[in-house]
């Protein structure tokens, strides 16, 4: 019984440990920059004249494949980034540009922001756009919904709040038939 | 009222008539700001928080009318079919984009219902699905739950105090 007791003592400890390592890591509060809202860095590599030819609107062979690399190829359902099949934009806000491709869709099939291409120094660094960035950006002119939260819950992410539904009415049959003993439904 | 061993028997009597007027006023706006948090998808809220204050509305009934006058007014089968339907009418919303568009669209991919859309156009027809359709199944699936969960508890206390003045 002493040494569970122990053991428990340090699993406690190290969940303590884990929790402020987590809240550390965090990033501060309403920062629109942090990467759960804007962007997260996939890499960074050495730019050879690489400035010039995305400035002309070509993605360079070496950073195509590297992206391909990261998993973000055709075998993961990503979209390929064929010549024409996207467009290169210079996003003055981030200090880089933005790479805009069409995704497959029926309705509103216009590109979307997908990856940031950004200058740090001698280094390229390649970014890729997060969910809410469209959802905050595209939301008004996609669903006529002015409130974000709604069309985040009930459009983009329709299947999550269907089974969230699903869970309150098990749960509400699940109490009925633990609280009413009387044998009926 | 007079004195303090006799409240438990007044409260099972329990009618008082500032209460029972007040509540009798105030309920009909608790539905309709319920209403509007529920549908309304230009303000804050949507279909859960919605469908909590309108559940709030009738609790508020039970509580000051009894669970007897309360089951009269949102009879049990009712409420079932509520807490069914509710959720009936999310995944129809879904399944009818599939039946419009003969299966050219995906489950709940909202302009497939090409009525709505040769209406208000693309982006309106997702906004009038999400406010009529699935907001209100949401919030119509939480109400009849929270009331659900209410009748259950107040029916046992009622019968627990039954048994204790028999006896």
């Amino acid at each position: 019984m002493k040494s569970l007791s122990s053991f428990g003592i340090v699993i406690v400890i190290i969940l303590i440990g884990l929790s402020a390592y987590v809240i550390e890591d965090l990033p501060a509060f309403g920062d629109e920059n942090s990467p759960a809202n804007k962007y997260i860095r996939i890499f960074s590599m050495q730019s050879d004249a690489m400035g010039s030819m995305l400035e002309s609107g070509v993605i360079p062979i070496e950073l195509k494949n590297k992206i391909y690399e990261f998993g973000f190829n055709e075998e993961n359902h990503y979209p390929t980034l064929e010549e024409g099949g996207y467009e290169i934009e210079w996003n003055e806000e981030n200090g880089g540009w933005d790479v805009l491709i069409e995704e497959g869709e029926i309705y509103y099939n216009e590109p979307i922001k997908y990856y940031c291409i950004r200058v740090l120094g001698e280094e390229l660094a390649v970014y890729r756009y997060n969910w809410p960035v469209r959802v905050i950006e595209w939301t008004e002119e996609e669903t006529a919904t002015p409130n974000a939260v709604t069309s985040g819950l009930a459009d983009y992410r329709g299947f999550d709040t269907m089974g969230e539904e699903t869970v309150i009415l098990t749960g509400a049959i699940a109490v009925t038939m633990l609280l009413r003993r009387r044998g009926r439904l | 009222m007079t004195g303090g061993g006799a409240i438990p028997e007044k409260r099972m009597a329990g009618r008082d008539v500032i209460i029972e007027t007040i509540s009798r006023l105030i309920l009909p706006f608790i539905l309709l700001f319920g209403f509007y948090v529920m549908i309304g998808t230009e303000g804050t809220g949507g279909g859960f928080q919605g469908g909590t204050i309108l559940a709030a509305g009738f609790i508020l009934y039970i509580t000051v009318f009894g669970a007897k006058r309360g089951r009269e007014m949102i009879p049990e089968s009712v409420n079932t079919f509520f807490e069914s339907f509710g959720l009936y009418l999310y995944n129809g919303s879904g399944l009818l984009c599939i039946i419009f568009s003969m299966g050219a669209v995906q489950f709940l991919n909202y302009p497939g219902i090409w009525p709505v859309t040769d209406l208000v156009g693309v982006a309106g027809s997702r906004a009038w699905i999400i406010a009529f359709m699935v907001e209100v199944g949401i919030g119509l699936t939480v109400m009849a739950a929270f009331i659900s969960q209410y009748f259950d508890l107040a029916w046992k206390d009622e019968e627990e105090e039954m048994v204790v003045r028999k006896e």
